[in-house]
């Protein structure tokens, strides 16, 4: 049998996760034609889900049924999965980067004996090689690895990929059998998921994402673009000195020389001219973007990407099209 | 309870990157490295578990080159760990964390342990696979993004909660298991300077790599970049603001890769 | 001193008080300053630490480090805030003089008690009519039976408000001059102990200063230190310790005058290109660094020669005074590379200009410095 891929399932409100429909799509790119792509879920969730495999071109599904699945830790599903590899006979597991499929690579690296890796943003085949690149120091930099061996487990970035094209086939669904499961991988019990708080965000100083107000937005009744924006990102906001010292926002908001040095991996200036007291505040972010209507704001000599427009109209747009990306 | 604690040394979060001259990874020429930020929660954790769990003792041990990684032992002893286990890994650039994870395991089999605790991933290659790796090597049950975690001695059960991307899950787990903690949620004491002062002192067992380290699929780092300096704004030309919007988060999603 | 490498040891110590700086004194000197306001909770932090009582040996409750490993740890915290060290090494200053003219069962008697928990002490050397001239102290002490009765003022005494214990000198008979001087330690607790308002000053605002009085405040013959008449040779031999300490505190805010100074330079722009391409930057620059270092390094060798058990009073003299003017000199330059944004309060330099100032005369004013380097040195070629 030529060594394939087994793309590992997640199930979100009874679909195949984003997540997993990102690796389906890397698992394209990167397949040698001819090579066989395979799917997995796991527990009575995972079963339904199985159709949706089918209708991204992946075929042959795994399934390991088990109910006690559905909740159970990572460690009794990478039994299920390095069983489904094995019967496989897959040279490749890609899984999504969630929590989950982090978790997944860490246990397959040994169950399945693979090399492993995490947050992979490219995945290359060449030179007989598989080589994967992935983001270190927080975003500051990034390193591409060899990985060795006939079998590796690869976890994606989450969001570095795009969802494939629908590709219909019929669906055949093979059983993987967990009866030998170790009795203490399925002990553990998860007792209860609270959905998550989207009241209040996350803090300036350690936030991944921060969105920044400035003088442009003309006074404390339009801040809310701000913080709306921020909201449909899931960021942290902030505010330039001519804010604070307006008393729009407290002093604890302020980004800057004499405010806090944040270095987020993705800061949204709104409406701020970046004068040098908050462009040292702010400079060491990964990626930076302003929205501002005036082209020679020295904002823009900081950013890597740049509007220029009326933030008004901007801003909005832009907070109902983050909306609109990251539905699930 | 005993509690093993598995800690890294990683570099300063202030370090400026450059690349080594083989290029493949970081320049550690000058580098101050540090007990991991993740670590550093996974041991005020333990310590925490030890104060509420009379009879309980917390063993710290950590894989890697020295001297770095013995110095992350002590400022862990220095912090109030009981005991300390080094295994000595060679000085290779970007090291393989599978390799690691084994190497840990190797001493870990060797010392009783109710619970293990890591930092959930490591500030540099933040991989985040060693707890889980441990938990398959120790033959245990492995939960990752941890936080809120205690022990329940009347039901015999650890309980915890899980930052998962559905939510906040909570759960309870009997012992033993693997656990790794998301970072800075306790609040990781300092350490004081007399025991910083004995820890310099304090024995730390010293053991090689188990033989079944080797001799297993790994990764080899052949690649370390740096992005290039900023040039000056992308500016995004667009004609309508839907259609800005719509081209900043394909190039923020695509480009950039940070979009969330 | 062939090998200029810190030892893990010592990397360590200086980590430590590196991180206790940056994350619980820096993020509230500019407020402490400004208010002024004295942040006890940061030197009950400091003290629950380990910080504290650095020159006390650990069987009497303190560090028991060596002047090296005080130095380093005094530079860092000085790194942050100039005015909170000054208040923390006050407590050193303070005590010295018990462990240096205190028989071991005062040292216990007073250090033990005191190391146990939170306190602060205070040095009561200076008065209003000599500071420099400390040798004809106005304060009086007379000996009335086993007890002493303290008698005069003391003005610009560290922790004054608030210590528990204060440490004075002060005559039994003037007319002796220096050799009249006694040395007590004097407890807050003592009837007649009566410390003035506090002043207010143009740095170390965080830390506070007033006058003490002394009204017929009387203490029992077991609170002097050494015999009668000792005192003067204790208090100089007291600043023969501290001196070397303050060299490391100067030090501190000179470093950090050169890390704000070239950070911002490769930040700000004018005529199209960060100011630190300007060769007139360049040139300030590298004239704070090598006073940076220099300062460091004698302060370094000052407590390495002390150390090692000699009295290096040249050392530490050459040391404290350099460093000082190393520091008022760095600070002034940094608010020059700040340019405008230098001169306002909102930015963190200009107290390093008003914190590096006060280096330069206490602890030994910089002109008795010259002379104590001069006699020193012409000692030599006599």
């Amino acid at each position: 049998m030529t060594p394939g891929i087994l793309v590992v399932g997640e199930v979100q409100n009874g679909r195949l996760a984003p997540a997993t429909l990102e690796a389906l799509g890397v698992a394209r790119a990167v397949a040698p034609s001819g090579d066989p792509i395979v799917g997995f879920v796991s527990g009575a969730a995972g079963k339904s889900a199985a159709a949706d495999f089918a209708r991204f071109g992946v075929g042959h599904v795994y399934c390991a049924e088990d109910p006690r699945l559905d909740a159970a830790p990572v460690g009794a599903i990478a039994h299920a999965v390095a069983a489904a590899a094995g019967a496989a006979g897959a040279a490749l597991v890609l899984v999504g980067g969630t929590t989950f499929g982090r978790d997944l690579v860490g246990r397959l690296a040994i169950r399945w004996d693979a090399s492993a890796a995490t947050g992979v943003t490219e995945l290359v085949r060449a030179d007989g090689a598989l080589r994967v690149r992935r983001s270190v120091f927080g975003g500051r930099a990034h390193e591409t690895r060899r990985m060795e061996g006939p079998r590796c487990a690869v976890a994606l970035r989450p969001h570095a990929f795009s969802v494939p094209a629908e590709a219909p086939m019929a669906l055949t669904v093979e059983s993987i059998a967990t009866a030998d499961l170790p009795s203490n991988l399925i002990a553990p019990r998860r007792v209860e998921v609270r959905a998550p708080d989207r009241g209040a965000g996350p803090s300036l100083s350690d936030a991944a994402i921060v969105v920044s107000g400035g003088r442009g937005l003309r006074g404390p009744e339009d801040f809310h673009l701000v913080d709306e924006l921020a909201a449909a990102l899931g960021a942290a906001v902030g505010a330039s000195r001519a804010v604070t010292d307006a008393g729009w926002r407290p002093a604890s908001f302020q980004v800057g020389q004499t405010g806090k040095a944040v270095s987020p991996q993705l800061y949204v200036a709104v409406g701020i001219s970046g004068a040098i007291q908050h462009i040292v505040g702010m400079v060491s972010s990964r990626c930076i973007v302003a929205i501002n209507s005036d082209a020679s704001a020295p904002i823009f000599k900081v950013a890597d990407y740049g509007i220029v427009g009326d933030l008004f109209e901007i801003v909005p747009a832009l907070t109902a099209e983050v909306r609109r990306a990251r539905a699930p | 309870m005993e509690i093993v604690v598995c800690v890294k040394p990683v570099p300063e979060a202030e370090t400026r990157l450059r690349v080594a001259a083989d290029a493949r990874s970081f320049d550690a020429e000058g580098v101050k490295f540090v007990l991991a930020g993740y670590d550093e929660s996974a041991v005020e954790q333990a310590l925490l578990l030890k104060e509420a769990t009379p009879g309980s003792h917390v063993h710290v041990v950590a894989a890697g080159p020295s001297p770095r990684t013995e110095e992350v032992l002590r400022a862990s002893i220095a912090l109030g760990c009981d005991a300390a286990t080094f295994v000595e890994m060679p000085n290779a650039p970007a090291p393989d964390p599978i390799a690691t994870a084994r190497a840990l395991a190797g001493a870990i089999r060797a010392l009783p342990h109710d619970l293990v605790l890591c930092g959930k991933q490591a500030g540099d290659d933040e991989g985040g696979l060693v707890a889980a790796a441990l938990g398959e090597l120790l033959g245990l049950p492995d939960f990752g993004y941890v936080v809120d975690l205690r022990w329940d001695a009347a039901a015999a059960r650890l309980r915890f909660q899980r930052s998962a991307e559905a939510g906040q899950e909570l759960w309870e787990s009997p012992l033993p298991c693997v656990v790794g903690l998301q970072q800075a949620w306790n609040d990781p004491r300092t350490a004081k300077l007399p025991a910083i002062l004995k820890s310099r002192k304090a024995p730390i067992a010293k053991v090689a790599p188990p033989a079944d380290a080797t001799g297993h699929p790994t990764s080899h780092a052949e690649k370390f970049e740096l992005p290039p300096p900023r040039m000056g704004a992308k500016l995004i030309e667009f004609k309508t603001p839907p259609e800005a919007a719509e081209k900043l988060v394909k190039l923020l999603r695509e480009e950039a890769k940070v979009f969330p | 001193m062939p090998d200029f490498a810190l030892t893990p040891e010592q990397e360590s110590l200086r980590d430590m008080a590196r991180k206790f700086a940056r994350t619980e004194m820096a993020p509230h000197a500019a407020e402490c300053d400004r208010t002024p306001r004295f942040p006890e909770e940061i030197y009950r932090k400091a003290f629950d630490l380990g910080l504290m009582n650095l020159n006390v040996p650990s069987e009497l409750g303190g560090s028991g480090l060596t002047l090296f490993d005080q130095c380093l740890i005094v530079e860092e915290l000085a790194y942050a805030c100039g005015g909170m060290m000054t208040s923390i090494i006050a407590n050193c200053l303070a005590l010295e003089p018990i462990l240096l003219g205190g028989t071991p069962e005062q040292q216990r008697r007073f250090l033990q008690p005191f190391c146990a928990s939170y306190q602060l002490a205070s040095f009561c050397l200076t008065e209003p009519r000599g500071g420099s001239d400390a040798g004809n102290p106005s304060t009086r002490a007379r000996r009335d039976g086993d007890h002493y009765v303290l008698d005069g003022e003391k003005c610009f005494i560290t922790n004054a408000p608030q210590a528990s214990l204060y440490t004075v000198f002060a005559t039994l008979d003037p007319s002796l001059r220096h050799k009249g001087i006694s040395a007590f330690v004097v407890p807050r607790s003592t009837e007649g102990v009566v410390p003035g308002k506090e002043e207010e000053k143009m740095g170390h605002r965080a830390s506070s200063t007033s006058s003490v009085r002394f009204d017929h405040a009387r203490v029992s013959v077991e609170h002097r230190l050494g015999a009668e008449g000792e005192g003067f040779s204790i208090a100089m031999r007291t600043l023969d310790q501290t001196r070397t300490p303050i060299g490391a505190l100067a030090t501190g805010i000179a470093q950090a005058a050169l890390d704000h100074a070239a950070d911002y330079s490769l930040k700000r722009e004018t005529f199209g290109k960060p100011i630190s391409e300007h060769q007139a930057i360049q040139i300030k620059l590298a004239n704070m660094a090598q006073a940076v270092h220099a300062a460091r390094l004698l302060t370094w060798h000052a407590a390495w020669t002390i150390d090692r058990g000699q009295r290096g009073t040249l050392e530490s003299s050459i040391a404290k005074c350099f460093a000082s003017d190393a520091a008022l000199h760095v600070a002034d330059e940094a608010i020059q590379t700040f340019g405008g944004y230098g001169y306002m309060k909102e930015y963190p330099v200009e107290k390093l200009l008003r914190d590096a100032k006060l280096t330069q005369i206490y602890e030994g004013a910089n002109e008795i410095q010259r002379t104590v380097i001069a006699r020193e040195l012409l000692r030599e070629y006599a």
